[in-house]
């Protein structure tokens, strides 16, 4: 059985490079539909984050994580019908997601899809500021049997968008969890599967692309 | 915790493949003639029930924790002890202990006390408990279900391990430098952990290095494969002998006479049981007769039927999973005195002795 480690012990040789090579950075945007504060799908989340960064990390390329959590982004984000004249908080969750290198779409399964939050939020996002944009897709439910969500749900809503999402979604039962820590070495398995297949289209991304100023 | 948590050495004497009888002693209206119990009624029977099961050779007798008035099941220890006045080598463990809503203190007070009185047979199965009334009972939230049981699990295993005791945790007040007795007859008074099935329970019952209880409803009998691998492959990650777990199945079931007598006799009181303690659509489980039976078929985990019929079923549970001992919960629905007596009776004189022959030929040919 393959239980994923933390190679984070690795960085720093990975960071040895020639010195005149500034970083590249990747800015990674989270999508957290969970109402809760502790929640199983940011342990989720953070174990995809782990591992993309220690997969980049070791190609040099820096990761910039951007979190937008749907439920707490008030009344002012509840309230709003439109994209136009949305609060500057609103704004700028929105942005942040729409010019992120890379999407990590993330939710639980409330009665049977993503929340409602989660779809409200995209919603007011610009209809095709995801085009061919990276989206790594994952959920979380109370049992396996929620597990084509990934598929059934979330996976057509980004095909509106024309995002690119990667070919592994990652689902995880409450019973992969201690807590809202991901114990299943399974799907630990997954997620380094999930990365490994893009890790070089990121590379690619974040090398060719031209740096923001910083 | 390393220090604290290996399992327990085979005790000398043990048997090859342990089997025990288990109960949750409650108190069910017979569906067959409309009687309900009396608590007082239930409690002498299940005294009874040990007592026969001491007497016939079972390893074990085991009762577990539930809040609720339709079963004598909220201090299990208390069962126990009284049980232990009525037997002399069966050894006595809950199944399970609702640990993340006990103060771990009191728990071991009660088992140790338990250990003492019965002359170093208590064990103790903690579980997260699959009701969950005894969470507002006692004050805690079901939002803390896996930090409870964590760190109750954590101050449990430290106070078997050393005394006094200096301890700190979110829970419960700090110890300091605690005297907590008595402590117990046997070096280590066995704790296992109860699991249903989930992996992450696996995964932290294996980090850990404790003996593993899985329950087992209904379903196919490889239904715990992959908790099994999961335990074994986290056990020995966190670098424990993986010759030194120890693992269990607990599981429903009844030996009868014959095959069909045996389905006949425990199907009405199991579907009641089942309608009464277990849900769907937020209403009583239905169980109809036909998934029953499929339930009894050899590939399916019910150990119901004939003496020769369990056996099997055993042997194939051992073949599976490697298991250490089998924990049966007899007369689940309120089955009445004299069936459950007679299927321990059977299960004591004609089924465990030949799983433990056949068991030890099967260690032995490995060895």
């Amino acid at each position: 059985m393959t239980t994923r480690t933390d190679t984070l012990a690795d960085v720093p040789e990975a960071l040895a490079r020639p010195a005149d090579t500034s970083p590249r950075t990747l800015r990674v945007a989270v999508v957290n539909g969970s109402p809760s504060e502790r929640s199983k799908t940011m342990g989720l989340v953070d174990v995809v984050l782990r591992t993309l960064r220690t997969a980049l990390t070791r190609e040099g390329i820096e990761v910039e994580e951007n979190r937008v959590d749907v439920y707490r982004l008030g009344p002012e984000f509840t309230g709003a019908l439109e994209r136009e004249g949305v609060a500057p908080g609103v704004e700028h969750a929105l942005r942040v997601v729409e010019q992120s290198d890379v999407l990590i779409a993330a939710t639980p399964v409330f009665r049977g899809s993503y929340t409602g939050m989660f779809k409200h939020f995209f919603d007011l996002i610009d209809q095709y500021a995801l085009a061919n944009k990276p989206v790594f897709l994952a959920a979380t439910g109370g049992g396996d049997h929620h597990a084509l969500v990934l598929e059934h749900a979330l996976r057509p809503l980004f095909g509106f968008f024309q995002a690119m999402t990667f070919p592994v979604a990652v689902f995880a039962s409450s019973g992969d969890f201690d807590g809202t820590t991901l114990l299943n070495p399974r799907v630990h398995g997954r997620i380094e599967m999930a990365v490994t297949d893009v890790t070089d289209l990121l590379v690619t991304r974040a090398t060719s692309r031209p740096q923001p100023p910083r | 915790m390393s220090d604290s948590n290996v399992s327990t050495e085979q005790t000398p004497g043990r048997s090859s493949f342990e089997i025990g009888h288990m109960t949750f002693v409650e108190i069910t209206e017979d569906p067959r003639t409309g009687r309900l119990p009396s608590a007082h009624q239930r409690s002498r029977e299940t005294i009874e029930q040990a007592r026969l099961a001491d007497q016939v050779g079972l390893d074990l007798f085991a009762v577990g924790e539930h809040h609720r008035t339709d079963f004598v099941g909220s201090a299990p220890a208390m069962v126990l002890a009284a049980a232990a006045e009525a037997t002399e080598n069966i050894r006595l463990t809950s199944s399970v202990t609702v640990l993340s809503s006990e103060d771990p203190v009191r728990v071991w007070e009660q088992f140790a006390t338990l250990d003492q009185f019965s002359g170093g047979r208590a064990e103790i199965i903690a579980g997260r408990g699959s009701y969950t009334e005894s969470f507002p009972l006692f004050g805690y939230d079901l939002a803390d279900y896996a930090d409870l049981f964590r760190e109750k699990l954590d101050l449990l295993l430290k106070i078997r391990s050393r005394n006094p005791l200096t301890w700190s945790g979110r829970f419960r007040p700090a110890l300091d430098h605690a005297d907590i007795g008595p402590r117990a007859v046997q070096d280590e008074l066995p704790i296992w952990v109860g699991v249903g099935g989930t992996p992450a329970s696996a995964v932290s019952t294996g980090r850990l290095g404790l003996p593993m209880a899985m329950a087992l409803l209904m379903g196919p009998i490889t239904s715990h494969e992959q908790t099994i691998e999961m335990y074994r492959a986290a056990a020995e990650q966190a670098g424990h002998d993986p010759a030194a777990l120890r693992t269990s199945i607990n599981l429903h079931g009844y030996v009868g006479r014959t095959s069909q007598g045996a389905r006949d006799t425990m199907y009405p009181y199991f579907a009641r049981g089942m309608m009464d303690n277990n849900h769907q659509r937020g209403q009583g489980f239905q169980l109809p007769r036909a998934a029953f039976d499929a339930q009894t078929s050899p590939n399916a985990g019910l150990v119901v039927g004939s003496a020769q019929e369990v056996i099997d079923k055993l042997l194939a549970y051992h073949e599976i999973y490697g298991l250490d001992r089998a924990l049966i919960q007899i007369g689940f629905g309120g089955m009445p005195q004299k069936d459950v007596l007679e299927s321990i009776e059977i299960l004591g004189t004609e089924v465990a002795p030949v799983v433990r022959r056949e068991v030890a030929a099967r260690k032995e040919k490995a060895a």
